[in-house]
């Protein structure tokens, strides 16, 4: 019996290794010959470091990034995923510059714990591009994201001009132990400032819909007059609709969110549940068209910020 | 050794329901109740909604924690809880919402993937001897996986993407359904599925042969081995049970957040456990009851509504919550040794 288990145990292995190489093997194979001639180079091999592939966003940073490569035949690009392992992310670096890749985008778990490693990686002639969240100093090639606080200072000032200057309005909050969290608080402050907007109920969702809807279940029952909710991500704005649904109250309020990807914040405007949501840029697509400048050798800011785009129901006419 | 006073007055009925587990479990839920009337919320505690959306929130944990009771009361653990939750909630919104199944197949198949990894941690246990931490930890981890390997690490909603484009489906009548209220508006369909779980469970811990194996198992499993008890097969059913209430609630979970998500039940099983606790079903097995986790759920449940509708900060909240189940389960622990 112990042998079956044993037996069934490495077919396993197997099977998973077999899934997790297979798209990675062509791409070794490929660009090997081409790695020991550096003067006529035509391809590249370019190492991704995702922290956490269990967000449905970052999920959606790195298909950004394949499909721009993919419209770049002269790249290719390996994928690893640190499984929100800052430590994990560190020696999946190395291994990428032992292995001696062209080029390094980044999106770091945390600053510290990865600053030294991107700027051995910059030592060794390997140009770093980080992605979404930064590192500590400024021993890397160029850094790429969206600001957190001006999204949410335009959610602000988009809400003040559609309610015309006053209103009741529920803040759903992210973690707020999290940057992005504070950021899209104290922005969306920024931006209501000097109107007579009312904070009437604010509470902390931790990102998560179920929560979202629960504490947004709490504001309907204490509140007879909501005009509009502010909820930190989309599926927090959609559990809150889902709230005020059940209650039989979604006509009266309006919900905006952020984030915006194609197949959440978007299908919610588009179905008229959100009344706007404000894109979180991935970067994906600017860090790869980057990663080419730089792999050509031309110059590339060090620092570029994102622009975000607002989806209401006038963007899909 | 503390001389257990209350075992000399046993005499009169009222002490001795006082000194019951269903009594010990109410007064944790009184004391709560207490607390929401009088931080009422500017009377939003007062408001009957306020109790039939406590109540629908906490019904996917409850379903949970039936499951939970079951296999606590063999002296096991199942951790896998959550991530069972996730994964049915994936192939329920994958069959139904991409695959365009109707429900009468999409329920079904749903179960039976619940009940299957449920098996699976039963085998592992009753079969090969593994301790139930580690079985439905490890069943944990790899449901986790799959749920992420078969989306993709993408959440499954109504769009659909081929290739650049989304296509909408609409919503199934399912989801819908699962997603409303009956009774004149009063209670929550996912409500009246607790239940529902509740008298599954109530029938097999207190109607059934089997019930009083699971006790006995709970008791001293080698007693029960020697008496003839069907160990490993009531193991498998404990935890199958358990699967296949965890597909249950990740039905509903898919219904109530109208998609599918990977992720979905992170960390329920600690609420899980913390329900089936705070009712008073002993950890080490042969004793509580499926009431005891009503009055749980009932407890926690309030006690989540009473800190939301106050709008309490989340480091109050955490901080209240550990508290109050210190505070419970100190209370209750009094009766015992």
């Amino acid at each position: 019996m112990k042998k079956m288990i044993a037996l069934m145990l490495v077919a396993m292995l197997v099977g998973i290794f077999g899934c997790t190489k297979e798209p990675q093997q062509p791409a070794g194979t490929e660009t090997k010959p081409t790695g020991t001639e550096p003067a006529a180079k035509t391809s590249w091999m370019i190492g991704m470091s995702q922290c956490n592939l269990g967000e449905p966003w970052r999920v959606q940073m790195n298909a950004d990034v394949k499909a721009a490569a993919e419209k770049q035949p002269e790249l290719t690009v390996l994928f690893k995923d640190a499984q929100n392992d800052s430590l994990k992310q560190v020696s999946q670096m190395e291994e990428y510059i032992t292995q001696g890749v062209d080029l390094i985008i980044i999106s770091p778990k945390e600053a510290a714990p990865l600053t030294t490693v991107v700027a051995q990686a910059v030592e060794k002639g390997i140009p770093v591009i980080v992605l979404d969240r930064r590192v500590v100093g400024d021993e890397y090639t160029c850094f790429i994201g969206a600001d957190n606080k001006k999204i949410g200072k335009a959610a602000g000032e988009w809400i003040v001009k559609k309610l015309g200057g006053k209103g009741n309005v529920v803040e759903l909050k992210g973690l707020m132990t999290s940057t992005p969290g504070q950021d899209r608080h104290t922005g969306f402050r920024e931006g209501i400032k000097g109107s007579d907007i009312k904070i009437i109920f604010e509470a902390d969702m931790k990102w998560l819909e179920p929560e979202a809807r629960k504490e947004m279940e709490s504001a309907l029952a204490r509140y007879d007059n909501i005009d509009l909710v502010y909820a930190h991500n989309d599926p927090g704005a959609h559990g809150a609709y889902l709230a005020a649904q059940a209650a039989g109250r979604e006509k009266d309020i309006l919900f905006v969110g952020i984030d915006g990807l194609a197949h959440e914040g978007q299908m919610y405007v588009k179905e008229g549940i959100l009344a706007a949501s404000f894109e979180y840029p991935t970067g994906g697509k600017e860090a790869v068209e980057t990663a080419l400048k730089i792999l050509h050798g031309e110059d590339v800011p060090k620092e570029i910020t994102l622009d975000s785009t607002v989806y209401t129901a006038d963007s899909f006419k | 050794m503390t001389e257990p006073k209350h075992q000399d007055t046993t005499n009169n009925s009222l002490v001795k329901f006082l000194s019951s587990p269903i009594a010990r479990a109410l007064f944790a839920l009184i004391l709560v109740i207490i607390i929401g009337l009088i931080r009422n919320a500017d009377g939003s505690f007062f408001k009957f909604e306020t109790h039939r959306d406590m109540l629908r929130h906490i019904s996917r944990y409850g379903i949970l924690a039936c499951g939970m009771t079951i296999v606590i009361i063999t002296a096991g653990i199942d951790l896998s809880v959550g991530s069972l939750l996730g994964i049915t909630a994936v192939i329920f919104s994958l069959t139904t919402l991409h695959l365009g199944w109707g429900a009468f197949l999409a329920i079904p198949l749903t179960l039976l993937a619940g009940v299957g990894c449920g098996l699976m941690s039963g085998t592992l246990i009753g079969k090969f001897k593994l301790q139930p931490f580690i079985a439905t930890l490890a069943m944990m981890v790899f449901a986790r996986g799959v749920a992420k390997y078969i989306t993709g690490g993408e959440k499954i909603t109504r769009a659909i993407q081929k290739g650049n484009e989304f296509v909408y489906v609409d919503l199934p009548g399912i989801f819908a359904f699962l997603n409303s209220r009956v009774l004149n508006d009063s209670v929550a369909v996912v409500t009246i599925i607790f239940l529902i779980c509740l008298l599954i469970s109530w029938l097999l811990l207190d109607k059934l042969r089997w019930g009083r194996y699971l006790y006995a198992i709970g008791g001293n499993e080698e007693a029960a081995r020697l008496s003839g008890v069907p160990v490993r097969a009531m193991k498998l059913l404990a935890y199958g049970i358990s699967g296949f209430f965890c597909a249950v609630a990740g039905m509903c979970q898919a219904a109530s957040e109208q998609q599918g998500d990977p992720e979905a039940g992170q960390t329920y099983e600690l609420t899980a456990i913390a329900i089936v606790v705070i009712g008073g079903t002993n950890l080490m097995g042969g004793r509580g009851s499926i009431w005891l986790t009503l009055i749980g759920a009932l407890t926690i449940g309030y006690l989540e509504k009473i800190l939301s509708i106050n709008a309490v900060s989340e480091a109050g909240r955490l901080m209240l919550t550990g508290a109050i189940i210190v505070g419970a389960v100190l209370f209750q622990g009094t009766k015992k040794r």
